[in-house]
């Protein structure tokens, strides 16, 4: 390998190492005890409504169409007559269940909800506010990013049944309104080996996403520089690592709990 | 009174703050002087402790900085305020709220008794009727003023001001100089204002340090800065016509 090549990878590989290293002392920083309780729960209830509740709108809308699309997809492609049309039901709920309501929205609310934390951290250092908060005696990263986490972890189960429910509601109006498949197989199919570890399983999946999303956008937004340059590439760098973080741990998480 | 002691500070081995020896007197206004890139918001961001010095220390009273403990730097911090150049109002928070804010972290005052505190604080820097307000809808002015207000909030012991006059008409100007100048007398504090403004300089600055590409090369008072021999302080202090003509007389 060309010398020049090799120090280039000696130089990513160190910068690699080095980012998680950060990362981990950032965490360190953001789960130290808050300094009052009160103003933590302000905050969470706050972070809750912006992330959270905010996000209720497009999980929703994009489940509903999401639910409707996988009723035809599969039902077009049942067309053999010794399989049961009940399946078509069943495997709309199991692709909703398994992947769909977590993993697909979950990289929609690494767009959202990773822009919205990086961005707002971000313009926040470029504009001194956190040097004016750490110059005060507090601690930036608990008071700002710990709410955002926590509530984003927490409370992200609730945005994945929403999304299941309403996936199935999709599905069962485009059953309902097309007679792609008789509503009562639909129905049926729904109901058919109902597992409830995997709607355990698509929670955890979806609290860990979510995790990864607010706390690697934060720690983007958190150590931006460079002006409002700075903080749109510290926002898009959020959003890919995060994405790319999501699949991969989708795929161990998977490994680990299914196999 | 804050002591800065040998002070050596660089970036990527290029030296900034060479061997800075200086003291600042409580209940004055001190004033760190120089051209853009002298060194000067470097030295402020030591003495406040967002930067590491390479050597040398800074002394809060008997306390040196570098000895100081977490615990001891989160006390320290807690009796400095700070008026940065932007300002640094919390976008998230009004008016009122960004002055109550240190008191909600830092004191077990009721509500009431922390509005009547900011009220007053806010008063104190000739801000009315603009409690629900949120920093985007004040003037620049506004800003600092309110910034000033959320600095004295908690009834510091040290007052920082970087370049409080930057990109304010100069009328504006004169009545922040005089504001910062009026609250270190009243409350006597220690004040430290980084600034390249001449008018500033000679308006309020009690104690005076010039730095010129990171050596500390000037100091005295606003009656003696005019009549200086120093050569570097006198090509900064000749960018201003007014000082110009009263340094040829």
């Amino acid at each position: 390998m060309h010398p020049c090549k090799l120090e280039k990878s000696v130089e990513m590989i160190r910068n690699f190492f080095e980012s998680i290293g950060k990362y981990l002392l950032f965490l360190r920083q953001v789960f130290k005890k808050p300094e009052k309780a009160g103003i933590f729960w302000r905050q969470f209830v706050k972070e809750s409504d912006k992330l959270i509740l905010s996000s209720i709108l497009i999980v929703g809308v994009i489940s509903i169409f999401i639910g409707g699309v996988l009723v035809i997809q599969t039902a077009s492609n049942l067309e053999n007559p010794f399989i049961d049309k009940m399946y078509v039901g069943y495997m709309v709920r199991e692709s909703l269940v398994l992947e769909f309501c977590s993993t697909m929205v979950a990289l929609i609310l690494a767009g959202k909800m990773g822009s919205n934390i990086s961005s707002e951290i971000g313009s926040m250092r470029i504009t001194e506010q956190i040097d004016a908060m750490d110059m005060m005696g507090v601690n930036s990263a608990c008071f700002l990013v710990l709410p955002k986490i926590v509530a984003a972890t927490l409370l992200s189960p609730l945005l994945m049944m929403l999304s299941f429910v309403l996936g199935l509601v999709g599905g069962y109006s485009v059953v309902e309104l097309t007679g792609i498949i008789p509503t009562a197989k639909f129905v049926e199919g729904i109901k058919f080996c109902y597992t409830g570890f995997y709607v355990f399983y698509s929670c955890f999946k979806m609290s860990l996403f979510c995790f990864l999303i607010s706390s690697i956008s934060a720690y983007n937004g958190y150590y931006a520089k460079g002006g409002s340059l700075g903080v749109g590439k510290s926002s898009t760098r959020a959003i890919i690592i995060t994405s790319i973080l999501i699949l991969m741990s989708d795929l161990i998480v998977t490994q680990l709990m299914l196999y | 009174m804050i002591q800065v002691e040998h002070l050596y500070k660089g970036f990527d081995g290029v030296p900034v703050l060479k061997d800075i020896n200086v003291t600042y007197e409580t209940g004055k206004c001190n004033m760190i002087i120089g051209k853009s890139g002298s060194g000067k918001t470097v030295l402020l961001k030591c003495l406040i402790g967002l930067l590491e010095p390479e050597s040398g220390d800074i002394f809060y009273g008997d306390q040196g900085l570098s000895g100081m403990n977490y615990a001891q730097k989160k006390a320290l911090r807690q009796k400095i305020g700070i008026l940065f150049q932007g300002s640094a109002l919390f976008d998230f928070a009004t008016v009122l709220e960004n002055v109550m804010f240190p008191m909600d972290f830092f004191t077990d005052w009721s509500r009431a008794q922390k509005i009547e505190r900011a009220r007053f604080c806010l008063d104190r820097v000739n801000v009315v009727n603009s409690d629900d307000k949120y920093p985007n809808e004040l003037s620049g002015g506004m800003q600092k003023r309110v910034g000033i207000a959320r600095a004295i909030a908690l009834n510091p012991q040290f007052l920082f001001c970087d370049e409080p006059n930057s990109g304010l008409d100069p009328y504006t100007s004169i009545l922040i100089d005089q504001l910062i100048s009026g609250l270190t007398r009243e409350f006597n504090i220690t004040t430290i204002v980084n600034t390249h403004d001449i008018n500033s300089i000679l308006e309020i600055g009690d104690r005076i340090a010039f730095i010129h590409e990171g050596n500390m090369l000037w100091q005295g008072d606003k009656n003696s800065i005019l009549d200086t021999g120093c050569e570097e302080l006198r090509d900064f202090l000749s960018a201003n016509t007014l000082a110009r003509n009263v340094m040829r007389r």
